[in-house]
């Protein structure tokens, strides 16, 4: 049988040169010249592959450029890959095995270069008396280097014992003599050492607020702290979004953008009037700058499917649309950039962390600014509710589209209040109500959807010359109403559900009756 | 894994030098690499110092990855593993092996090592025989290294007038110049303006070298003791133009 690679840390405060004397004094071996390898890791921005277990890196050496993958560390098989490039999305690639994989674990996002390590390599080659070479030991060094600019620091240092195949009793002979020294075999992988070495964590980011507020902290410091947070998701998704690759770097900005002009439009008498006045207006203009991206983005996706409908040659008349909506897309996404890199765009944003840092409380105190944070939460929560009941019973099959998509409006408020406020509340009891809502949430969020996308198929044809693509749109138009009757026919069930005695039993239990015992 | 075959009905053509140069040069691309030395003269295995003898010889081969791999040797190499000639030539069980269902032989024979190899190379003896059928309907590419001579081109003509009489993809054989002296009129004449039958011939060959004379004195391929070297500049540009060949024709 073969053996495998042996891999063993020499402590730290142990010295090559006398290691490395000792094993020349002991076996016939070739001392080949010192080489550098630079070890790249990609990962997406959320660290995906290392929290899946899954390894893309790159081995430069000299002139030479390596790409491998392993798909999880189960699967002790690393293959090499025949690419010059790491793609920057899977979707880059052409169907194989690796994208399949890479794609089960990265999805849509964005793979940049996370983790740099550097190898200092002295490498030996064992000979037998033809000189042929039987078995390969190289002894590294590696090295993490946060930047060029900054000093490195050694990860650790490590012997590789490599056997060659038909030589068994030779390697034998080099793991005897290192058994002695009880070096411990490297179990520890370097990307775990990389990462806590520059400081980075795998878990840190979440598009999640992950707060736990205080129930009885002043209801305007909780708004900061919650508009702090959001401003933190936005600005760490900004990079990414101005990159423009990876849809859900916009996708997260935006939300973040929602969320912000919801909690100042809708936690009124906290913050005072000029404030909300001026900011809200600064984050509306920012959100209306992303619409056209976002709506691009997630049309493109639902394209695949909505043009299903068409017969296989009409698919291609299609090409001007697409062309039309990569365009008009690319044009939104040069605007925005535009935007996010004036000086103008930076003071705000600069001047809005400052106020919501800023701890000082606003004097003379508004109405509700000093009220402890859950009488408040429990009051926004519980009216929004009752305002999702009443226009959501208003609704009747007859009723214009324009009603559902403001009870859709109304239902994100809602969800968006009860995820600020999620801490003040158990747990479980408030993620059991939100996933009630999902239901009737999704059913609405698919209605818009068709709505939108209609929308933007209907100024495509105003606009476009070409009749076949016009014809093949107003097809898909036609098949978006359809699915919008559909989608509607559903909302009576989903409504029922989020509606229920005993759904809005559980929101008055919740939201009202909780805290008065 | 791709199979890669250098075969020639001709000795003496260049075969085994470009069988050892291109296994190096697939090695070198990090590639996990192996070289069948299938020609008895054993002289592949020799260019790796690897003894073409294996101890214990004449046990009868049989299926399976186990006594496959067993005989496996690394070379001096980093990626480049070789199957030395005495595997296949102990006894002449390999040729009734072989002749059995010479089409999916070889296949099945490789099949285990798939998963440990991104290229096998073929060093073939040069004759036709059931194992050559074997190869042809084993290899994605059949490398034929071709003297630019008359007489040479004439045995390329019969090999492709085999492979059609066995009905096999005729695309899948590459040929190439080898041992190209470009002093002479001939050989220039016939580079410069290949003949209208060899399609598929590649662009780069392989000139007369005396550094490839010399690998049997190194006992290494040409890239390692004179990497700036003609030749094995030469053999690298056509390592080049096959893996172009091999990943754009799937």
């Amino acid at each position: 049988m073969n053996n495998k690679q042996l891999d063993l840390v020499i402590p730290l405060d142990k010295g090559l040169p006398e290691l490395l004397a000792s094993f020349q004094n002991n076996f016939y071996v070739n001392v080949l010249p010192e080489t550098v390898i630079h070890r790249i890791y990609y990962d997406t921005f959320d660290w995906l592959l290392y929290n899946n277990g899954a390894v893309l890196e790159v081995h430069e050496e000299g002139e030479s450029r390596r790409i491998y993958w392993q798909a999880n560390q189960q699967s002790s098989l690393r293959i090499q890959l025949g690419l010059s490039d790491v793609p920057q999305l899977a979707s880059e690639l052409p169907d194989s095995d690796f994208r399949r994989q890479l794609q089960s674990v990265i999805s849509v996002r964005e793979l940049t270069p996370r983790i740099k390590i550097k190898v200092k390599r002295l490498p030996l080659v064992m000979l037998d008396k033809h000189e042929k070479v039987v078995v390969r030991v190289n002894f590294d060094e590696h090295w993490y280097y946060p930047s060029k600019t900054r000093a490195g620091t050694v990860l650790g240092k490590r012997i590789a014992i490599k056997p060659v195949k038909g030589y068994q009793d030779e390697f034998g002979q080099v793991e005897a003599f290192f058994e002695p020294m009880r070096l411990r075999e490297a179990q520890d992988n370097l990307i775990k050492l990389a990462l806590l070495e520059s400081g980075y964590s795998a878990s840190e980011y979440s598009n999640k607020l992950n707060l736990i507020l205080d129930p009885e902290m002043p209801a305007e410091q909780a708004m900061k702290q919650i508009l702090l947070r959001l401003l933190e998701i936005m600005q760490q998704n900004t990079a990414g979004s101005i990159r423009g690759r990876d849809s859900e770097f916009m996708h997260d900005f935006r939300v973040s953008i929602r969320k912000t002009r919801s909690a100042l439009t809708q936690i009124t008498r906290v913050l005072p009037q000029g404030t909300i006045i001026r900011f809200n207006q600064f984050f509306s203009g920012l959100g209306k700058l992303t619409n056209p991206i976002r709506d691009g983005d997630v049309f493109l996706l639902k394209l695949e499917s909505y043009q299903q409908c068409l017969k296989p040659s009409s698919q291609e008349h299609l090409k001007p649309l697409r062309e039309y909506l990569v365009t008009s897309r690319a044009t939104a996404q040069k605007k925005f950039v535009e935007t996010l890199k004036t000086q103008e765009h930076r003071d705000q944003i600069k001047e809005w962390r400052e106020y919501l840092e800023n701890a000082d409380p606003t004097e003379p105190p508004l109405e509700n600014s000093g009220r402890p944070v859950y009488k408040l939460a429990d009051e926004l929560i519980w009216n929004m509710y009752q305002l999702a009941l009443e226009e959501g019973n208003a609704i009747t099959d007859e009723t214009e589209a324009e009603a559902l998509h403001e009870l859709r409006k109304t239902c994100k408020k809602l969800r968006y209040l009860m995820e600020f406020f999620q801490s003040l509340y158990p747990a479980r009891d408030i993620r059991e109500l939100i996933r009630a809502m999902k239901g009737l949430q999704d059913n609405l969020g698919v209605f818009n959807d068709l709505h939108v996308h209609a929308g933007i198929l209907k100024k495509f044809i105003k606009q476009s010359p070409d009749s076949r693509a016009k014809k093949a749109c107003k097809q898909i138009v036609n098949e978006l109403k359809r699915r919008q009757v559909k989608t509607r026919g559903k909302f009576a069930e989903r409504y029922a559900a989020f509606s229920s005695g005993e759904t809005q039993k559980e929101f008055r239990e919740l939201f009202v009756d909780s805290r008065k015992g | 894994m791709k199979i890669i075959a250098i075969y020639n009905i001709k000795g003496g053509v260049g075969k085994t030098a470009s069988a050892v140069n291109l296994s190096y040069l697939a090695s070198l691309d990090g590639a996990s690499t192996l070289l069948w030395d299938l020609d008895p003269q054993g002289a592949a295995s020799y260019y790796y110092r690897i003894k073409a003898k294996i101890k214990g010889g004449g046990q009868k081969l049989v299926e399976g990855k186990r006594n496959l791999e067993e005989a496996i040797k690394g070379t001096d190499y980093e990626n480049l593993d070789l199957l030395p000639a005495d595997f296949s030539y102990r006894d002449m069980d390999f040729f009734v092996e072989m002749s059995k269902k010479p089409e999916r032989r070889l296949n099945k024979m490789l099949e285990p090592l798939a998963d440990e190899y991104d290229y096998v190379f073929l060093d073939c003896p040069p004759s036709i025989s059931s194992a050559s059928e074997s190869i042809f309907a084993a290899a994605d590419i059949l490398l034929v290294p071709t003297i630019p001579t008359t007489l040479s081109l004439r045995t390329y003509k019969q090999i492709k007038k085999f492979f059609k009489e066995m009905d096999y993809d005729s695309m899948k054989i590459l040929p190439f110049f080898a041992m190209v002296d470009l002093r002479k009129q001939l050989h220039r004449l016939i580079v410069d303006y290949p003949p209208s039958f060899m399609p598929t011939v590649l662009d780069s060959y392989i000139p007369y070298a005396s550094e490839v004379e010399r690998m049997g004195v190194n006992r290494a391929p040409v890239g390692d003791f004179a990497a700036h070297s003609r030749a094995a500049i030469c053999y690298r540009s056509m390592w080049d133009e096959i893996k172009s060949h091999l990943f754009s024709h799937p």
